[in-house]
C-alpha cells in the first residue's frame, strides 16, 4: 500500500514539476500539432481516404513517445544536475520505486500532446469525436502511460551507462514512430522489421489506443503492451540496482 | 588592403572559433546522432509514409528532406551563435570589441551554413543509396546550387532567431517552434498545392521552400534556366534574413545597452 502511495504521489509531484517547464510543454503541444496537421494534409493528398482521428491519435502517440524518450532517458542525469540524485538514492526504498514515478510522469506529460491533437482535430478540422469505446479508450491510455513509463525506466537505466546518451536519444524518435506504426502502417515496412515492431510496447500501446478509438479488439493489444512494459521494468530495475551499487562503490553518483 | 585581409580573418577565423566554442553539438557522437542520423531517419519515415498514402514518389521525399536537413544545423546553430554567448556570459566581451559587428556575426553564420551543406549532402547520398534513387549526373549542379543557397538561408534564419535571444528569456522555445514549423511550411513533405493558401504564402518567405522546389526540378531533369527562378527566390529570402538578423542584432544590442540588460537571463 505504501509503495502504491509513493508511486501515486511521486507521479503527481513529477508531472506537476515537468508541467512548469515551458520548453517541455511546447514540445508536448506544438510538435504533435504540427505532425497532426502534416498528417491530415498528407492523408487528404493521398489515394485513399483516412479519418482525421487516425492522424490525431497517431501524432498524439508520437508525442507520448518523444516525452518518454527525452524525459525518461535523461531522468537520472536531470536529478544529478538538480542535486537531488543523492537524496533519491538515500531514500529507504529501492531505487526503482523512486525513479518509476519520474518515468511514468514523462508519459503523463506526453498525454498532453494526445489531448491537444484530439482537440486540434475537433476545432480546426471539424473532426467528430466518435470514440468507438470511450471507457476502453481511457483505460487504454492509462495502460499505455504505465507501459511506456516502465519502458522509460529501462531507458533511464540504460542511458545513464552511455556517455553520449542524448545523441542516441536524438536518433530514436523516427525509428520508434515507424516501427510502432503510430502514423504509418506496419505493412509498408520491410518484413525484417516485424519482429522488432512486435517486441516494442509502443507498437501494442498505439494499437490498443487506435482500436479503442476506431473499434477493435483492445484488450489483447493492451495486455501485450503492459506485459512488455513489465518486462522492461524488470530489466530496468536490475540495471538500476547495478548502477547504484557501482556508483556507491566508485563514489561517482554525483559525477556526470 | 590590410583592412580587407583583417576583415576576412575576422570572418573566417572568428567564425570557426565561435563555432567550436558555442555549438553544443560539435562533439562527434552528438554530431553524428543529431545532425547525421536523425535527418536520415526522418527521410526514411516520410518516404514510407508517402509510399503508404500514395502522395508522391520517393524522389519527392528524398530530395525534399535532404534540402530540409540543412535547417537543423542552421536554425539551432544560429541560435547558439548568439544565445550561447549570453548564456556563457561572454556576450559583453564580444560587444565591447572595436570590430565590425556585421563581420563578427557574418562569420558566425558561415560555419553553420557549411555544416548544413554537409548534412544535406550526406542525407541525400544516404537516402539515394537506401532507396535506389539514381540521380542523373546533369542534375547534380542544380541540386548542389539549391543545397548551398538553402544552407546559407537556414544559417541566416538561425542567426535571426539567435538575435531574438538578446531579448527573450528562452530563445530555445522560438527555435524549436521555428524548426518544427519548417516541416509543414516548406512543402517538403506535403505537396504545396494541397496546403491552404495562407500556409503557402508564409512558406514563400521561409528558408528551404524555393530551394526544395529547385532541387526537385533539377532531379527531374530541368535545365538551369528553369531552376533560376526558384533559386533566385531562395537567394532573396537568404538576403532578407541576413539583413533582418543584422538589423535585429543592432536594435537589440542598443536596447540592451540602454536598459543594462544585455546579459540578464
Amino acid at each position: 500500500m505504501d509503495t502504491i502511495r509513493l508511486l501515486g504521489t511521486g507521479v503527481l509531484l513529477h508531472a506537476k514539476q515537468m508541467s512548469r517547464s515551458p520548453l517541455e510543454i511546447v514540445i508536448s503541444l506544438v510538435d504533435p500539432l504540427v505532425y497532426a496537421t502534416l498528417a491530415v494534409y498528407l492523408f487528404r493528398a493521398g489515394d485513399e481516404p483516412h479519418a482525421v482521428i487516425e492522424a490525431a491519435i497517431g501524432a498524439g502517440m508520437m508525442a507520448v513517445w518523444v516525452s518518454v524518450l527525452f524525459g525518461s532517458g535523461g531522468a537520472i542525469q536531470k536529478q544529478r544536475f538538480q542535486g537531488t540524485l543523492e537524496l533519491l538514492m538515500l531514500a529507504p526504498r529501492r531505487p526503482v520505486v523512486c525513479f518509476l514515478p519520474i518515468t511514468i510522469a514523462t508519459a503523463v506529460v506526453g498525454v498532453y500532446g494526445l489531448l491537444a491533437t484530439l482537440l486540434w482535430g475537433v476545432v480546426v478540422f471539424g473532426m467528430p469525436l466518435d470514440i468507438a469505446d470511450p471507457a476502453a479508450f481511457v483505460i487504454a491510455v492509462v495502460g499505455v502511460v504505465a507501459s511506456l513509463g516502465m519502458m522509460g525506466l529501462l531507458l533511464a537505466s540504460l542511458f545513464i551507462m552511455l556517455p553520449n546518451a542524448n545523441a542516441l536519444a536524438n536518433t530514436l524518435s523516427y525509428p520508434i514512430w515507424m516501427l510502432s506504426g503510430m502514423l504509418l502502417s506496419l505493412s509498408v515496412l520491410p518484413g525484417w522489421t516485424t519482429p522488432l515492431s512486435n517486441a516494442l510496447p509502443t507498437t501494442w500501446g498505439a494499437r490498443a489506443v487506435r482500436e479503442a478509438a476506431e473499434g477493435g479488439a483492445v484488450w489483447p493489444s493492451l495486455a501485450a503492451a503492459v506485459g512488455l512494459g513489465l518486462l522492461c521494468l524488470a530489466i530496468g530495475a536490475v540495471a538500476m540496482t547495478r548502477m547504484e551499487r557501482r556508483a556507491r562503490v566508485a563514489a561517482t553518483l554525483s559525477l556526470a | 588592403m590590410t583592412d580587407v585581409l583583417a576583415k576576412f580573418r575576422l570572418v573566417g577565423t572568428g567564425g570557426v572559433l565561435a563555432y567550436r566554442a558555442l555549438f553544443n553539438w560539435a562533439r562527434l557522437p552528438v554530431f553524428i546522432g543529431t545532425l547525421l542520423a536523425e535527418p536520415v531517419t526522418q527521410l526514411v519515415f516520410f518516404v514510407y509514409l508517402g509510399r503508404q498514402l500514395g502522395v508522391a514518389n520517393d524522389t519527392f521525399f528524398i530530395v525534399g528532406n535532404a534540402v530540409l536537413a540543412a535547417s537543423k544545423a542552421g536554425v539551432y546553430g544560429g541560435t547558439m551563435a548568439v544565445g550561447n554567448e549570453r548564456r556563457f556570459g561572454t556576450l559583453g566581451n564580444v560587444l565591447l570589441s572595436p570590430r565590425s559587428r556585421s563581420a563578427v556575426f557574418l562569420g558566425r553564420a558561415l560555419p553553420y551554413a557549411a555544416n548544413g551543406l554537409f548534412v544535406a549532402v550526406f542525407t541525400l547520398t544516404v537516402g539515394s543509396l537506401l532507396f535506389g534513387l539514381d540521380l542523373p549526373v546533369q542534375s547534380l549542379p542544380g541540386i548542389a546550387a539549391a543545397l548551398v543557397i538553402a544552407s546559407l538561408t537556414c544559417a541566416f534564419f538561425g542567426l535571426t532567431l539567435g538575435a531574438l535571444g538578446l531579448r527573450l528569456l528562452d530563445v530555445w522555445l522560438v527555435s524549436n517552434i521555428a524548426y518544427v514549423l519548417l516541416l509543414i511550411l516548406t512543402g517538403v513533405n506535403v505537396p504545396s498545392e494541397t496546403l491552404p493558401g495562407w500556409v503557402q504564402a508564409i512558406g514563400d518567405f521561409v528558408p528551404v521552400t524555393h530551394a526544395a522546389e529547385a532541387a526537385r526540378l533539377a532531379a527531374a531533369g530541368a535545365d538551369f534556366e528553369t531552376l533560376a527562378g526558384p533559386l533566385a527566390l531562395e537567394a532573396a529570402v537568404c538576403v532578407g534574413f541576413a539583413v533582418l538578423s543584422a538589423l535585429l542584432l543592432h536594435v537589440f544590442e542598443k536596447a540592451g545597452r540602454t536598459s543594462g540588460s544585455l546579459e540578464t537571463i
